[in-house]
Order: C-alpha cells, then sequence, then structure tokens
C-alpha cells in the first residue's frame, strides 16, 4: 500500500461510510475509495469493469495528486481509483446515490392558472430550470464556491441585457468580500453575506419556489440567487410590488388581472387598517360613526371588563399563535388546532364576556386580508405593521391610523437595496419610473 | 434623474394641506363680498412670484439656492438665507403649534396638546432625517392613499350648497388689501414653493411639468373658501373659525357608516401638513448645515426639532398663535418676494456676465 492511500485513509479515520477496497479492473489490481453514503459502489464497478484497458478510464478522471484535493473530491462525492503502483489517484464521477427529490409541485406558494413545478434542493437542476425556460445567449450564470469551513456552491443568474449594471457590480462585490468569511446557510447568512441590514422589517431579498415567477425577475433585470442545498430562488432586491404583483397574474385576461391586484392592494389596507379602526373607533373617537351603529357597537361591547386595546391585543395573541402552530403541526393535526381556534374565537370567548363579538368579526376579515397578499415573508411584515397602528390608535384615535401609515410610508420610501428604492416599480432598465 | 411628477404631487399635497384650514376664514372674513377677487390677486401673485423664482432657478443648472447665494459671496447669504432660514423655522412653530390646536379642537378634545405636538414633529422629524428622494417618494405613496379619500369628499361637498350666494359678483372695494388677516392669507400661498430652490440636484424637473402642478391647485383655492359661503352665507360663515370643516361637517351621506366624513378628510389633510412641515424642517436642517458645518444632518433635524417643540410649549393659546401669523407676515413678504426676484437677477447677472465674457 502506497503512502497516498495511507494518508486519506487516516483522514477519514471514524468515518464508517468510508471504504477503500482493492479491486481488479482490466486485469490490474487497484484501490477503489470513497463513501458508500454517497456513491452507489456496486453499479459503478459494473460500469468500470466493462473497460477493456485502465488507461481508458483514466482519460475519463482528473489526476490528483495531493491530499487536499483528494478529500475534496470524495466529499463532493466523487470515487477515486488509486493504482497500487503509483503515487496518485484518479477521480471519477460515480453512479451517485441518489438524495435529491425529483421535481415536485409547489408546497408553500399556490399557482391557480400555470405551471406549478417548484425549485428543489439540487443547484444544477435549479439552474437548469431557468435555462430550460429561458432559452437565451443573454442569460449568464456565475457560481461560486462560498463559506469558511464549510464550501457551499452559490450562483447568480441574470440577464445581461436588462441587469442594472450597478446593482450586478455590487452584488458580485459584496460577494468577493464575504468568500471565505463565514458560513451560508440561510437567508440571514445570505442578508450578512450582501452587506443588507439585519434589523429590516421588510423582506429586502424576495424569496420565491416557481420557476416562472424568478424567470419573470430576470427578465425585469433583476438577479437571482441560487444557494445549493435551499430550495428556493432568491430575488434581488426586493421591492414592494412584490407584495401585490405575481408573474402568474398575466394568465388571467387584462381586467381581470387588474381586478386580482387591485384585491391584494385593498388585502393589504384592510389588514393594516381594520384592527386599528376598531381600537379608535370604540375607544377614541366614537362620535365618527353614525349613532345607530356606535350604539349596537356599544352594546356588543357591553360586559366586556377591559379597555379595547387589551382587548384586542388579547384576541390578536391567540389569533398569532394559531397560525404559529398550525404551521408547526403535522398535517394530520393541524385540523383540530383550527377547530380548537375556531370555537374558542368564535363562541366561547363572545359568550363568557371576554371581548365582544364585533371584534371577532373584525379579527376574521383583518386575517383573510392578511393572507391575500404574496408571499409569506411579506404577509409577515404587514402583520407587525398592523401592531403600529393599533397601537397609535389607541392613543391618537384615527389621527393615529393615518399617522401610522405615514409612518409606514416613510419607512417603505426609506428603504434601499444596492441602490434601488423598495418602491420602484418598474425595474426595467434604463426607465426607472418609480410609484 | 427627472422626478418631475414627485415634485408635483408634493406640491398639491402641501397647498391642499395648507388651504383648506386657516385660508378660508382669513379670504371671508377679509371681504365680504366677491371673495374671488381677492383669491384671483392671490393666485396670480403666486403664479408671477413661482414662474420668477423657476425662471431664475433655470440660469443655474443644477444648482440649489444655498450654493447660487455662497457663490455670490457671504453679503447674499447673510440677506436672504439668514431671514430665510428664520422664516422657515417660524413657518414650522406656527404650523406645529396650529395645526396641533386644530386637531385638538376638531376631534381629539381629550388629548392633552403637548402630546398632539410630539406626534407630529417627532415624525415630521423622523421623515426629514431621510434623504431628499424619500421624502417625495413618501408623498408619491400618500397620494395614492389619500388623495382619492379627499377628491371624493370636495366633491360631495356641495350637498348644502345655495348658488344665490354668489351674488353678488362684483365689488369695488378693494380694501381688503390692508387687511391683516389677508395678508395672513398668504400663508398659504408663499412658502409652499420654496422648496423648488432646495432640492436640486438630487431632483430635478421640468418647468412646464411644475406649472401643471401650479394649475391645478387653482380651484382648490376658489373652492376651499366658495364652498363655506355657499353653503352658509357670508355672514354666517364670517363667524367660523374653519369654514370649510364647518361645510363639509354638515354632509350627510345615507349610504355611509360614517357620520363625520370630514375626520377622515381633515386627518388625510393633516398627512399632507405633516409632509409639508418635514420638508421644511429638512430646508431648515439644509440652511443650519450651511452655517454649521460640523453638524450631521441628523442631530440637526432632531435638534431643531426639539427647539421647535420648546417654543411651542411656550405658546399658551390660539390667540397667541394668531399673534405669531401676524408677527411672521413682514418677514413673509420679505422672503416671498425677495427670493424669487433675487435668484431672478442674479440670474440674468450672471448670464449677461458670460455673454460679455464669452
Amino acid at each position: 500500500m502506497n503512502s497516498f492511500i495511507g494518508k486519506i485513509k487516516d483522514a477519514f479515520q471514524g468515518n464508517d461510510d468510508f471504504f477503500c477496497k482493492k479491486q481488479i479492473i482490466c486485469g490490474e489490481s487497484v484501490f477503489v475509495i470513497g463513501l458508500d453514503s454517497l456513491v452507489e459502489l456496486d453499479k459503478t464497478l459494473g460500469e468500470l469493469k466493462e473497460y477493456k484497458v485502465i488507461e481508458e478510464i483514466e482519460q475519463h478522471g482528473e489526476e490528483l495528486a495531493d491530499i487536499e484535493t483528494a478529500e475534496a473530491s470524495l466529499l463532493e462525492g466523487k470515487l477515486l481509483l488509486a493504482r497500487t503502483n503509483k503515487d496518485l489517484a484518479i477521480s471519477l464521477v460515480p453512479a451517485p446515490v441518489s438524495l435529491n427529490r425529483s421535481i415536485e409541485s409547489s408546497s408553500n406558494e399556490n399557482v391557480v392558472l400555470g405551471s406549478p413545478i417548484s425549485f428543489n434542493e439540487d443547484i444544477k437542476l435549479n439552474i437548469g430550470l431557468v435555462r430550460k425556460n429561458m432559452k437565451s445567449q443573454h442569460l449568464k450564470v456565475k457560481t461560486y464556491e462560498m463559506g469558511k469551513q464549510y464550501k457551499k456552491e452559490i450562483a447568480l443568474l441574470y440577464n445581461q441585457e436588462m441587469v442594472h449594471s450597478e446593482l450586478l457590480s455590487k452584488i458580485q462585490d459584496q460577494i468577493a468580500k464575504f468568500m471565505n468569511q463565514a458560513e451560508l446557510e440561510c437567508i440571514q447568512d445570505a442578508y450578512k453575506m450582501l452587506g443588507l441590514k439585519k434589523w429590516s422589517f421588510v423582506t429586502q431579498i424576495n424569496t420565491t419556489e416557481i420557476p416562472d415567477e424568478a424567470l419573470r425577475a430576470i427578465g425585469k433585470g433583476r438577479v437571482v440567487l441560487f444557494i445549493d442545498r435551499l430550495s428556493l430562488a432568491l430575488i434581488l432586491p426586493g421591492v414592494l410590488r412584490d407584495m401585490i404583483f405575481l408573474y402568474n397574474d398575466h394568465n388571467y385576461p387584462y381586467p381581470l388581472m387588474l381586478s386580482v391586484r387591485l384585491l391584494r392592494i385593498m388585502g393589504i389596507l384592510l389588514a393594516l387598517i381594520i384592527p386599528g379602526l376598531y381600537v379608535a373607533l370604540v375607544a377614541v373617537n366614537p362620535e365618527v360613526l353614525r349613532i345607530e351603529i356606535a350604539l349596537s357597537v356599544a352594546q356588543s361591547r357591553e360586559g366586556v371588563p377591559y379597555p379595547a386595546i387589551i382587548e384586542i391585543l388579547i384576541m390578536l395573541l391567540i389569533l398569532e399563535l394559531i397560525l404559529e402552530a398550525s404551521i408547526r403541526l403535522p398535517s394530520s393535526i393541524g385540523p383540530t388546532i383550527t377547530m380548537v381556534g375556531g370555537i374558542i374565537l368564535g363562541q366561547a370567548v363572545v359568550e363568557a364576556k371576554l371581548v365582544s363579538n364585533l371584534l371577532i368579526i373584525i379579527l376574521a376579515a383583518a386575517t383573510i386580508a392578511n393572507s391575500t397578499i404574496v408571499g409569506f415573508q411579506n404577509s409577515i411584515s404587514i402583520r407587525i405593521f398592523k401592531y403600529l397602528i393599533v397601537f397609535l390608535a389607541s392613543l391618537y384615535g384615527i389621527l393615529g391610523i393615518l399617522v401610522g401609515l405615514f409612518i409606514i410610508c416613510t419607512y417603505l420610501a426609506s428603504i434601499e437595496t444596492f441602490g434601488i428604492p423598495y418602491l420602484y416599480f418598474n425595474l426595467n432598465k434604463g426607465e426607472k419610473s418609480s410609484g | 434623474m427627472d422626478k418631475s411628477w414627485q415634485i408635483v404631487v408634493m406640491y398639491i399635497l402641501t397647498h391642499l394641506g395648507l388651504l383648506f384650514f386657516l385660508y378660508p376664514a382669513n379670504i371671508i372674513e377679509s371681504s365680504s363680498e366677491a371673495q374671488w377677487i381677492p383669491i384671483v390677486i392671490g393666485v396670480i401673485l403666486h403664479f408671477v412670484i413661482v414662474l420668477i423664482y423657476l425662471k431664475g432657478l433655470s440660469y443655474f443648472k443644477n444648482k440649489n439656492i444655498i450654493d447660487i447665494y455662497s457663490s455670490f459671496g457671504k453679503l447674499w447669504t447673510i440677506l436672504l438665507l439668514i431671514p430665510t432660514g428664520l422664516y422657515l423655522l417660524m413657518i414650522n412653530i406656527i404650523m406645529v403649534r396650529a395645526y396641533s390646536e386644530i386637531i385638538n379642537i376638531i376631534f381629539l378634545t381629550k388629548t392633552p396638546l403637548w402630546a398632539v405636538m410630539l406626534l407630529i414633529l417627532s415624525i415630521s422629524c423622523y421623515l426629514s432625517m431621510q434623504e431628499l428622494s424619500a421624502i417625495f417618494k413618501t408623498g408619491f405613496l400618500l397620494s395614492f392613499l389619500f388623495l382619492p379619500l379627499v377628491l371624493f369628499v370636495i366633491a360631495i361637498s356641495f350637498q348644502n350648497v345655495d348658488w344665490r350666494y354668489v351674488i353678488p359678483i362684483w365689488s369695488s372695494d378693494f380694501s381688503f388689501i390692508k387687511k391683516q388677516s389677508y395678508l395672513n392669507s398668504y400663508f398659504a400661498i408663499g412658502g409652499g414653493f420654496l422648496f423648488l430652490g432646495f432640492i436640486q440636484p438630487v431632483l430635478s424637473f421640468r418647468n412646464t411639468r411644475i406649472l401643471i402642478g401650479l394649475a391645478a391647485i387653482v380651484p382648490a383655492y376658489l373652492l376651499s373658501v366658495y364652498v363655506p359661503v355657499l353653503t352658509f352665507g357670508q355672514a354666517t360663515a364670517e363667524t367660523f373659525i374653519f369654514p370649510y370643516v364647518a361645510a363639509v361637517d354638515g354632509i350627510n351621506i345615507s349610504w355611509l357608516m360614517f357620520d363625520r366624513i370630514t375626520m377622515f378628510f381633515l386627518l388625510c389633510l393633516i398627512t399632507f401638513i405633516m409632509l409639508f412641515i418635514a420638508l421644511v424642517l429638512w430646508k431648515t436642517v439644509r440652511i443650519t448645515k450651511y452655517y454649521i458645518p460640523i453638524l450631521s444632518e441628523k442631530w440637526a433635524a432632531i435638534g431643531l426639532a426639539f427647539f421647535i417643540y420648546c417654543i411651542c410649549l411656550r405658546i399658551p393659546n390660539w390667540s397667541d398663535a394668531e399673534r405669531l401669523f401676524q408677527i411672521n407676515t413682514p418677514l413673509r413678504f420679505y422672503v416671498i418676494l425677495f427670493v424669487p426676484l433675487s435668484i431672478f437677477g442674479l440670474g440674468l447677472w450672471k448670464k449677461r456676465k458670460e455673454g460679455v465674457n464669452g
């Protein structure tokens, strides 16, 4: 046994999935080295034994002389072939153990019209999905290897003709700066990598798992980032229109598309305003309401022992808990939570005179409205903004609601990602119209 | 970058905010009949001044008025920049105090005044600490949210109108020009346009588009005065502090769940006012920064806002706030007349000098 094999064996000591077996291939005795968690050995050997001379196999592989590259290629899932008389190894691409899902329909984003297929964990497959749909020589793919300890492949995809050159160069600079600084595991790491603010209440990186949406973003001059083993396309920069517009809306006739989008805008506004409006009208400015309505509101609150702000905060808390719980639970138990939540919210609380039944209607409407927003991460932003308005409304009534909207507008207007404001609606190169 | 539409929207929003509260009372108080004459005189003056200002600014490509004055020497900055800064500071004090009082009178009777002033000032201060483009983008977004509601209320404010109150159409009595209340009405006319000189080179604009904004706002001047006059008649309208608010308060729409539609209308206008206060504060910060360059803009904004808040707390009641309008009058006319004229004059001078040299 030569020293090369000995070193590799040392390096992988303690790994039970490591194998180093002597085999006769093409009449020559060789060591085959690999990790059986990544390599399908029997199948690979069967293929190797079909060759006549060993030199023919060596032509397919890559010669490795130093131990570090040999280790890295083993971890990537390659097979090493070492002849007993030589002090080097050949790395070959073996038949891999299948560790990927096949392409499935998306589970977190629903598509009504259009293709429902979604990205998955394999970065090559994700790039392939984009390539397949965008047959253009302007589509560029740049890959980088990131990470301090755990290497991870990332890929930038953009349309060379459409992309903002400033945006692209800023992103590339950031990536070059970050290269081997820290690990890249999740979207928060991506924020760090791209030098974006940690304390941002809206998503500056929009995510999607639908290839159509990623394609559209590339076509509009944005940059798509894939991280290996993350089944999402990260679209840079995130803008306000991501909350309202979906590419798949274009599959409706034009007027229907407009009405659907208008509905989403109303959804955002209602989700923001209604809880605050309830607090303002009940606690601070009841005179705004018609006397009949004001009386029936007062009647519905009869017997409720605390102020409107406490009442709504309790119910909002329960509602947020239900939302979070229904994500956590396995889908077989999920309906139970819905049922229990429904009973608590719908009937018992009102009958126990802990909250008014008008509030239940308000909260139901707000939650439904909140669900119309595109992208789960965006709907959480709106859920948080809602509290600002509720608190201001409890202090300043209707003035508080409008001031709350004013603050939100200011906040959104102040956000810039790589020099592109959050409020840009049209990202086409050259025409930076805003709104 | 050409941002004309954002600027036009800002122009319209701030003027709408300024117009509907104090302006109608000032005009109605100053002339008892044919109010369109004082309005039109004001509007024409406004047009002329803004045109001169725009023309003057167009001689200096991509320069704001601070750059312009400082390039012509210390004397100009002392003569014009300091009064402008003082005027803007006073506008801010008056606006915060007066509009907090208005909020207090009309809808938040139980909330203490200091709390309302704190809210208005802190939020305007927050906005003015952002970049200039963010201020204009906020205006754009607000116009989407609130302008439809404002236009709706303006449209339905004709519900109780009696057209016979238009008569007499002509009056040869021009004594209103000398009245204090008429001079106060220039609060809504002057001051709103000064920002056009501050925003370059960050935002540039086309003069023709700004004129569209100017023209768009003209009906609002007439409506704000004539709706209360036509609803109540001159004699009654004169007795209100906020005649337009009173006129809108009388509207009854049977299909709406709200009794006081005015509330939403006025509060929308209040947000426009907050936008205006933020813009004025931003301008004041620019001037302060010119004189004290080491000061960071954020701290200057916070410092000025705190100063304004302290002064506002010292003004005990509405009549004192009104006195401030009077004290402010000479400075107001000095600034709104001489800033545009001086920019125009300096522009002409520069052009002639370049003509001789070139």
